[in-house]
Parts: structure tokens; C-alpha cells; sequence
């Protein structure tokens, strides 16, 4: 038992442990997969936004470093530009021409500017030597300036080209690199002198030929001495690469963590990664990343040809933006703070991979916790399976020792509290079970004596035809060759025929049984020994000839015990004596029948003979031919009804006499019945009324049949005593044919009712009947498998009903009764 | 805001435009009629007027009255913060529009205390000039200046600090030397140049 429960166990699937262990490992897992996704994206958001706000913070910072930077530079060129020397020099140099000194205003600077272009040493040095240019070389190297103000290395070594113009854009004064002469059509030169009212200019990076490199100029104008208006510009080249490198290329975070600064334009002034001059790689970036207020943006890609999604923050340097080409739209100036998404989000990603890591730790923690959780729990459990085990078997001796503390501790005491309860119960149990046995015991003892007692042989046959008991009257009635089990042929020792019978009937019934128990014949097990319900007992009833005395047999079913097949009982009845008495009654009947049909006879010829023997002897004495041979005619007509009426008996009596049943149709019996009876009886005053279903076909005898019918006719016509009604009807149902006769005679009075099917019992007078006639219907009746039934009211009539069997389900009829049990026997042969 | 902005430009251009052309009919007049014709100082006194019409206008009823509803509010970096300009700004740059138009008259402001140095006197005359002015504030210097060889009628005019905005944005700048304005102090001047020819 314990070995397929555990096994079904198995089978079924997951134990109590495994589930235990799976579900804390679910309880662990759930919780914290998603408070890792959850913190893994909530810690990208934060920090992508603190990232953002730091690079906007640094962008701004570094906008604002650069702004002062170029803001410094341009003072410095300012204050060059404010030089009272340089601008005394440009004051005259614009007065010149009104005092007469050039005669030919436009000349003299055409020639320097030809001789210039050459490259003639004298014109270079003219303008390269000048005092102003002089001047400038000592401005740039800081003579002039305060303490403290002097021009960083970095700024004179970006500074490229310094040169100053007067206001006819034609060069006055330079340093350093040789620059072109005239330069009043150079958009920075119109820049800043701008219609003489002056305007400090700083012109967007461009790739500048004669220094070879990417700069930036700042072109400040030289005012007048009443700062009226502009009398010069000064104007200055710078690197833009060695002039911003030591200021944006230092602000390096991280790996790749960096400043630059572009224009609006996306091109690139200063980059610690891109070369100055070239374009960012992403054109769609500019819109993001240079408005005119700090901020920063999640873009789709870096600027630097990476794709991957970066956060930049961005400012623009607004008071250079301002200055740059005049125009804050043309070209701004803009910071731009960038690091690798890869390394911006490096931190996160260490923080996934440690928590999975710490995470896979705890989950393996927890699995091997969580199995010795499950263990400690589960144990107790099996120990309490176990024991209920120990208990369904009845086998708990020991108490169950759990000493867990909670719930476990509880349910074992629990445990231990329905064994000894049940033990109890079973105690008790078992004495109940010895009564009921000893009981039994008893019933069984009281059975077997009552069979015993029994004059009746009894036979109990099982499914396979073995007989298992006979009873006392059995044993002493036949000889019994073998001593039970044997088989039935082996028990009674019948002829050949009757051995095939009861093999046949006992396999029919068994098949039958089995198949129509549950339908329409279930009925309790009843007593053998009470007579059937003669509506069946006919058909089945039949006689068995077993050494000289004759036996009625009959079989009933005896329900078997659960799981066995039924047994079949046969039980044998003596009627040896009863068939031979009845024999008797039908004869004395026959004999009673003959001399009333005699006299019906006598009497129905005797009429018309007498019409014979008158009209004969008229006849002798008629000497008109005329009226002998109407005489003739009427003799004829005589011997003709008496043929008629002798061939009509003739019909009843030449009837051959067979034991076989047919289909006899009931309507017609009754018929002739009936015009049997009118020729023997006075029924004038009798009106017979006839109410027929139709064909009934009943299967009887037709003699006998009609003999019956006879019987109960004659029994009405007499009780109506000369006037009355005689109602014939018949009726057909599922099984039975039935035939009404009811007549509107005195009726019976109750006491002689139970009386009137009674051998001799008679209300007639002496002669008048034999008090047979009811008592032979009723037999012939039920041989058929039908009864009859008389009802009656007094001085309101009687009516008898027949019952009879109808063919389609005569032949259905079993012998005996089907059992309520639907247990099915292996069929076997009858040995 | 832009268009508050466009608005507050074409304004601006008209009305230095109305200006600058009734002074320049006037000194075109000067040349035109006669040797004696309209003086240069009732010229400053003239284009001084309107420039403090203007301003007056611009000061009280646009800023003033956006600040005070709320609208928009001026700065100094206006452009940037999409605000007005201040009033002093409004008249520098109108000082520089004329400029532009190469009339020869020209007019800026300056002062002792400059936020900018750009605005400082740059010459001992406007120096002194702003020196008699705190002295003496009813009334303009003039005079007459040389650069080079060319010479110019200068008019100085005080400035005073005529609204709140003015004092506050002056006692507050970090580049402001001077922090301790009042209302109604000379925080400045109008320097008002013509060219004479």
C-alpha cells in the first residue's frame, strides 16, 4: 500500500520540498529582478539628468572662461587701439590729404601698394619699420602695458598677424607675418570700420592661406582723440587652435569626458579629439545643441561619428556670440561638453553587474536555505504521513514524537488523539461485527431449516448450472445420485427431452434476465413457495415427469451477493394428484356441457321436425298440387335450417382436438360463443350489444377457449333470467387482449363473490347448473397465461373481464420472475 | 515678445529717423539762408530734446509699463534674454543708428563713474565738463573741440537718474565703480558732437 502511494506521488509530480525551495526562490527572484530593473532604470534616468545638469554647469562655466578670455584679448587690442600715439598717426594720416602733402591723394599709397605686393625690401621695410609698427611690436611684447597686464605667452605665440589700417583700409602698420595692403573691401575691415562710426568685430573661424592655419580675427577700430569717429582699425589674427587648446583642451573628465567649442555652423574652433576647421559629423545636432540659452540635450548620436545616444551639454559665449560677424544668427559661438555614453553610464552598468552578481549570491543563499527550510518543514510532514499510514493499516503503536513547537507539534498530538479514538472505535466495532456475524449465523441456520420444512423440493443452481443445495424435501423426494455441487442432470435424473428443456429455459432465462432486468419486469425477490401471479405462472407453468409423479416446476432468481453471479432456484411442486382431480373436473364439466348441448340440440331440431312431420301429414291430405308443393318448399326450407344448425355443431364438435396454441381472434369466439348459446337458450327478450376493438389475437386453444367464453356467457344470459342487456367488448393493450362481457342481471351479492370461481358453488337451482362452469373458464383461462375477473354490484349487474396473453407477447412471456440484482453470469452450458 | 520686440524697433528707427531729419533740415537750413543762420548750441538744445523725449516716452510708457504688467521686462542683455533694452541702451544704440546715417551729428553718454570704460570722458574737455556739471547742473557746457584738424561743436548735457530702473541698475552692476546713486542724481551726460565744416 505504502509502495503505490509513494509511487503515485512521484508520479503526480513536484514534492512538498521542491515546491517549498521554489517558492522562496520565486519570493526572492521576483522582487529582485525587478528592483533591479527598476533601479537600473531610474539610476540611467538620474544619471543621465545629473549628468546633463553637470555638463550644462561645465558648458556654462566653460562658456563663460572663454568669453572672458576673448574679452580680455579683445581689451588688449583695445587698448592698443586707444594707443594716443597710433592715434595721433591716423588723425594726421586722415587729415593728409586736405593739407596738400600727397598731391595725388590716391598715388602714393597705389605705388607702396604695388611695391608692397612685390615684395621690394625698401617699400617692406617702409611700412614693417615704421614707427608705429614699431609701436605695436612693443605693445605686443607688453612695454606699454601695466604691471600685470601683460600678454600671456600663449596669446603672443596665437596672435599670427597684428596689423593696423587707416581709414581707407590701407595698411599702415604691421607685425609679425606679411599682410596684404589693402584690405577696405574685407568684410571685417567694413565690419569694424562701419561707416566710420566704428564697431569692434570678430570675424567666425576660417582657414586663413598666409598663416596656414584655422583662425579667428578680432578687428577692434582706433577712434579719434574725441572718439568721434574712426580714424584706423586694428586688426588681429589669431590661431584658433593654439589660442583656445590650453583652455578647453585642459577640461578633461574621465576617459573621453571633454570641452569644445563650435560655431553655429558646426564647425569646430577647438576640440581635444576633432581637428579645428572640420565640421561636426552630425549636421542634426545643431539645432539641439546651439539655442541661445545653456541647457542640455539627450542626442541621438556624439558629434565625434559615434552613433551611440549621448547626453551634451551645451552654452553659448554670449558676448562673443554677440561680436562674432555682427549677427548673433549668422554664427554664434557655442560650448559644447561631451563625454562617451559608454563611460557616462560605465557606472550603472558596474552597479547591474555587481547587484546580479551579489543578487545571484542571495539567490543561491536562498535556494540552499530555503531547501533546509523546506527540509526541516517537510520532515515532521512525512513522519505525520507515515503515521497516518501506520494508522489506515491499524498498525500505530508508538505515539508520534514531533517536537516541532508549532502547528506540526499540534496536528501530530492531534494525531495521536484520533489513534487512540480510533482504536476505541474499531474495539467497539469488532463486537458489533461478531453479533451481526452470529446473526447471520442465525438467519442463515433459520433459512436452511425453513426450506428443510418445506414439502416442496427446492434446488439452488448457480450461473455456471451447478447445483449447490437441495433441499430436505428434495433429498427425500428424488433420488439423489450425487451430493451437491453437482450438476443439475447429474441431480434429477430426467429424460433426454426434458433435460434439453430445462438447459434451454435456464439459459433463455439468464440471457433474458440479464437483459431485461432493469426494464419493466423488476420485482422484488419474493417467496418461491406463494403461487405466482397467475398471469404469468400459466405460461410457465409446466410439468416435469420425474419417475411416476408429475412435477410443476418453476424457476426464480435468487440475488446474489455483490461481485458473484446471481444463483437460480428451481422449485418443484407435486401436482400429480391436482392435475389428475382437475383431469376430472374438466370431464365432469365436458360431460355437464354435452347434455346441455344435447338438449340445445334436441330442441333446435326438434322445431322444424315437428314443421316437417306437420307439413308431411298435411301433405298426405292436400289434394291441390298448388298447395303441396308450397308445402314441399317449406319442408325444404325445414331441412335446410336443420342442416344449417347441424353443420354449426358439427363445426364445434369436429373442431380436432390439439394441445398446440394458436392465434385465435377473441372477437370471433365470442361470436360464436354467443350463437352457440342463442340456439340453446331462450334470448328473446335479450338484447346483446357488441363493442369490438377489432382484431384481438389472443393465443389459447379455440375449443377451449370458446368453452370458456361459453361458460361465462351462459353464466350472464341465466342471471338475466329472460330481459335484460348482454353488453360483448373486447379490448387490446401492449400485452394482453381482454374480452368484456357484462350483462344487466340482479348482480352478486358480496358475500358469495369470493365464492363464485369455487368447484360446485351455485345460486342457480337444482338442475339448473352444475357450479362448474366459472371454475373451468378460470382454469382453461389461466392455462392460457390469462385470468378472469369478475366485479359486480348488486341489482346493477355483473361484469366479467378475460385477460388473455396476445401473440406478439405471448411468446415473451419468461417462466419465472427476473430478480432486481443486474449481475451477469459468464453464460455456460448446462452439463 | 517678438513682436513687442519689432515693434519697439521700428519705433525707435522712426523716431531717430524723425529726429536726425529735423535736425538735419534744420542745419541744412543754417547753410542754406545766410552766414548767420541757427547756432550750434540752440542745435544741441534742439536734438537734446528730442532725445529726451524719446527716452522719456520709451522709459515711462514701454518699460515701465510691460515691467509693471508683467509682460516683459528690461536688461541689460536683452537680446539674450529676449527683454527690452535699458534706457540707456535704448539711447546708445539710437546714438549709434544716427551715427551710422553719416549725418556728422553724433551723441553719446558718459560719465565720470562708467559701467564701461568706453564711456569715460575721453577728453580733458568732457572731463571737465562733467566736473562743472555735478557743480553745476542747470545748464549745458559747449564748446568747441579738435581732432586733428578737424574741428566739432560739442554740448555736454547732464543726465540725470530720471527712474528707479536707473539708480538700481547702476548701485547693483558688479562693474559699477559708484554704488551710491539717488534718484534724480547727475549720474552722467549726454555728449552731443557736430562737426564743423
Amino acid at each position: 500500500m505504502s509502495i503505490t502511494r509513494t509511487s503515485s506521488q512521484r508520479g503526480k509530480g513536484w514534492g512538498l520540498k521542491a515546491k517549498l525551495t521554489v517558492a522562496m526562490l520565486l519570493v526572492g527572484v521576483v522582487p529582485l529582478v525587478v528592483g533591479l530593473g527598476m533601479a537600473f532604470w531610474q539610476g540611467s534616468r538620474e544619471i543621465r539628468e545629473v549628468s546633463g545638469e553637470s555638463f550644462k554647469a561645465l558648458a556654462t562655466e566653460a562658456a563663460r572662461k572663454l568669453d572672458l578670455l576673448i574679452a580680455e584679448e579683445i581689451a588688449q587690442t583695445a587698448r592698443i587701439a586707444g594707443d594716443p600715439t597710433i592715434i595721433r598717426e591716423l588723425e594726421q594720416r586722415r587729415d593728409a590729404p586736405r593739407d596738400g602733402i600727397s598731391k595725388s591723394p590716391a598715388a602714393a599709397p597705389t605705388d607702396l601698394e604695388q611695391r608692397w605686393t612685390a615684395g621690394e625690401p625698401a617699400a617692406v621695410n617702409a611700412i614693417m619699420g615704421s614707427p608705429l609698427s614699431a609701436l605695436l611690436d612693443e605693445h605686443y611684447a607688453g612695454i606699454h602695458s601695466a604691471p600685470g597686464q601683460l600678454l600671456p605667452q600663449v596669446v603672443r605665440a596665437s596672435t599670427k598677424m597684428l596689423f593696423l589700417t587707416d581709414v581707407q583700409g590701407l595698411l599702415v602698420a604691421a607685425m609679425g607675418e606679411k599682410p596684404d595692403f589693402r584690405h577696405d573691401r574685407a568684410p571685417w575691415w567694413q565690419g569694424a570700420f562701419n561707416k566710420a562710426v566704428g564697431r569692434l568685430y570678430i570675424e567666425d573661424i576660417r582657414f586663413n592661406q598666409q598663416v596656414n592655419a584655422y583662425v579667428f580675427t578680432i578687428s577692434v577700430p582706433v577712434m579719434d582723440s574725441l572718439r568721434y569717429e574712426v580714424v584706423g582699425v586694428l586688426h588681429r589674427v589669431i590661431d584658433a587652435k593654439e589660442f583656445f587648446a590650453p583652455s578647453t583642451h585642459v577640461i578633461r573628465f574621465g576617459k573621453t569626458g571633454h570641452v569644445m567649442l563650435i560655431d553655429s555652423n558646426g564647425i569646430v574652433v577647438s576640440c581635444p579629439l576633432l581637428p579645428t576647421g572640420v565640421s561636426l559629423s552630425d549636421r542634426n545636432l545643431l539645432p539641439l545643441v546651439t539655442p541661445q540659452q545653456p541647457g542640455w540635450a539627450e542626442a541621438p548620436s556624439d558629434g565625434h561619428g559615434g552613433q551611440a545616444a549621448s547626453v551634451i551639454g551645451f552654452a553659448p559665449l554670449p558676448q562673443t556670440s554677440h561680436t562674432t560677424s555682427g549677427s548673433i544668427e549668422n554664427a554664434s559661438w557655442h560650448t559644447f561638453v561631451w563625454q562617451s555614453s559608454d563611460e557616462l553610464f560605465a557606472p550603472i552598468q558596474h552597479l547591474f553587474i555587481w547587484v546580479t552578481v551579489f543578487g545571484s549570491i542571495a539567490l543561491a543563499l536562498l535556494a540552499g536555505l530555503g531547501f533546509a527550510a523546506a527540509g526541516r518543514i517537510v520532515t515532521p510532514v512525512r513522519e505525520l504521513q507515515q503515521a497516518a499510514q501506520s494508522i489506515a493499516r491499524g498498525e500505530l503503536r508508538t505515539p508520534i514524537q514531533i517536537r516541532t513547537g508549532d502547528e506540526l507539534e499540534d496536528l501530530a498530538d492531534e494525531f495521536n488523539r484520533m489513534n487512540q479514538q480510533l482504536k476505541a472505535a474499531f474495539a467497539g466495532l469488532t463486537d458489533e461485527v461478531k453479533l451481526k456475524t452470529r446473526e447471520v449465523q442465525v438467519l442463515q441456520q433459520s433459512t436452511d431449516y425453513i426450506l428443510d420444512a418445506v414439502p416442496t423440493p427446492i434446488l439452488l443452481i448457480d450461473a455456471d448450472g451447478v447445483v449447490r443445495y437441495i433441499n430436505r424435501a428434495a433429498r427425500e423426494s428424488f433420488t439423489i445420485r450425487d451430493e451437491p455441487p453437482a450438476p443439475l442432470s447429474s441431480i434429477l435424473s430426467l429424460d433426454a427431452d426434458a433435460q434439453h428443456r430445462l438447459r434451454q429455459e435456464f439459459h433463455a432465462d439468464r440471457n433474458r434476465a440479464d437483459s431485461q432486468a432493469g426494464a419493466n419486469r423488476i420485482e422484488s425477490p419474493r417467496d418461491p413457495l406463494v403461487p405466482t401471479a397467475e398471469s404469468r405462472s400459466s405460461v410457465s407453468r409446466s410439468d416435469l415427469h420425474i419417475g411416476t409423479r408429475v412435477y410443476h416446476y418453476q424457476w426464480f432468481r435468487m440475488p446474489a451477493r455483490p461481485g458473484q453471479a446471481d444463483s437460480i432456484g428451481l422449485v418443484l411442486r407435486d401436482t400429480t394428484d391436482e392435475s389428475r382431480l382437475q383431469d376430472q373436473l374438466v370431464q365432469a364439466e365436458k360431460t355437464d356441457s354435452l347434455s346441455v348441448l344435447t338438449a340445445g340440440i334436441g330442441h333446435e331440431l326438434n322445431n322444424p321436425l315437428f314443421g316437417i312431420v306437420g307439413l308431411g301429414e298435411a301433405i298426405q291430405e292436400e289434394p291441390s298440387l298448388e298447395r303441396v308443393k308450397a308445402y314441399a318448399r317449406d319442408i325444404v326450407a325445414h331441412g335446410r335450417r336443420m342442416a344449417t344448425i347441424i353443420r354449426d355443431f358439427t363445426g364445434v364438435a369436429s373442431r380436432e382436438v390439439s394441445n398446440q396454441r394458436i392465434s385465435v381472434s377473441l372477437e370471433d369466439e365470442l361470436d360464436r360463443a354467443l350463437a352457440t348459446i342463442q340456439t340453446a337458450m331462450e334470448m328473446a327478450g335479450i338484447t346483446v350489444t357488441k363493442c369490438y376493438a377489432g382484431n384481438v389475437q389472443v393465443l389459447a386453444l379455440p375449443d377451449q377457449l370458446r368453452q370458456a367464453l361459453m361458460n361465462v356467457i351462459t353464466n350472464a344470459v341465466q342471471a338475466m333470467r329472460g330481459s335484460g342487456t348482454l353488453t360483448l367488448s373486447t379490448a387490446q393493450s401492449d400485452h394482453t387482449g381482454t374480452a368484456t362481457i357484462t350483462d344487466s342481471g340482479p348482480g352478486i351479492s358480496k358475500q358469495h363473490l369470493p365464492k363464485i370461481f369455487d368447484p360446485f358453488f351455485t345460486t342457480k337451482g337444482q338442475g339448473e347448473g352444475s357450479g362448474l362452469g366459472l371454475t373451468v373458464a378460470r382454469r382453461i383461462i389461466r392455462k392460457f397465461g390469462g385470468d378472469v375477473r369478475i366485479e359486480s354490484l348488486e341489482g346493477r349487474g355483473t361484469t366479467c373481464t378475460v385477460t388473455l396473453p396476445i401473440l406478439a407477447t405471448a411468446a415473451e412471456r419468461g417462466p419465472w420472475t427476473p430478480s432486481v440484482s443486474r449481475s451477469e453470469p459468464e453464460p455456460s452450458p448446462l452439463s | 515678445m517678438d513682436s513687442i520686440r519689432v515693434a519697439f524697433r521700428a519705433g525707435t528707427i522712426a523716431l531717430v529717423i524723425a529726429g536726425t531729419w529735423g535736425i538735419a533740415s534744420l542745419l541744412l537750413a543754417k547753410t542754406a539762408p545766410g552766414a548767420d543762420g541757427i547756432p550750434p548750441e540752440k542745435v544741441a538744445d534742439y536734438v537734446h530734446a528730442v532725445l529726451e523725449a524719446d527716452r522719456t516716452i520709451y522709459t515711462t510708457h514701454i518699460v515701465n509699463r510691460m515691467q509693471e504688467k508683467g509682460i516683459v521686462s528690461a536688461a541689460e542683455s536683452w537680446e539674450q534674454e529676449n527683454a527690452l533694452p535699458l534706457p540707456a541702451q535704448f539711447l546708445q544704440h539710437s546714438g549709434r543708428l544716427v551715427a551710422e546715417r553719416g549725418n556728422g551729428i553724433r551723441y553719446r553718454l558718459i560719465g565720470q563713474w562708467p559701467i564701461y570704460q568706453r564711456n569715460a570722458p575721453a577728453t580733458d574737455f568732457e572731463r571737465k565738463a562733467l566736473d562743472t556739471l555735478r557743480r553745476q547742473p542747470e545748464r549745458p557746457v559747449t564748446g568747441i573741440v579738435a581732432s586733428g584738424k578737424k574741428q566739432y561743436f560739442q554740448a555736454i548735457y547732464p543726465d540725470r537718474a530720471v527712474s528707479a530702473a536707473c539708480v538700481t541698475c547702476h548701485n547693483s552692476h558688479p562693474l559699477s565703480p559708484k554704488q551710491d546713486f539717488k534718484l534724480n542724481d547727475v549720474i552722467g551726460a549726454i555728449a552731443i558732437t557736430i562737426p564743423l565744416e
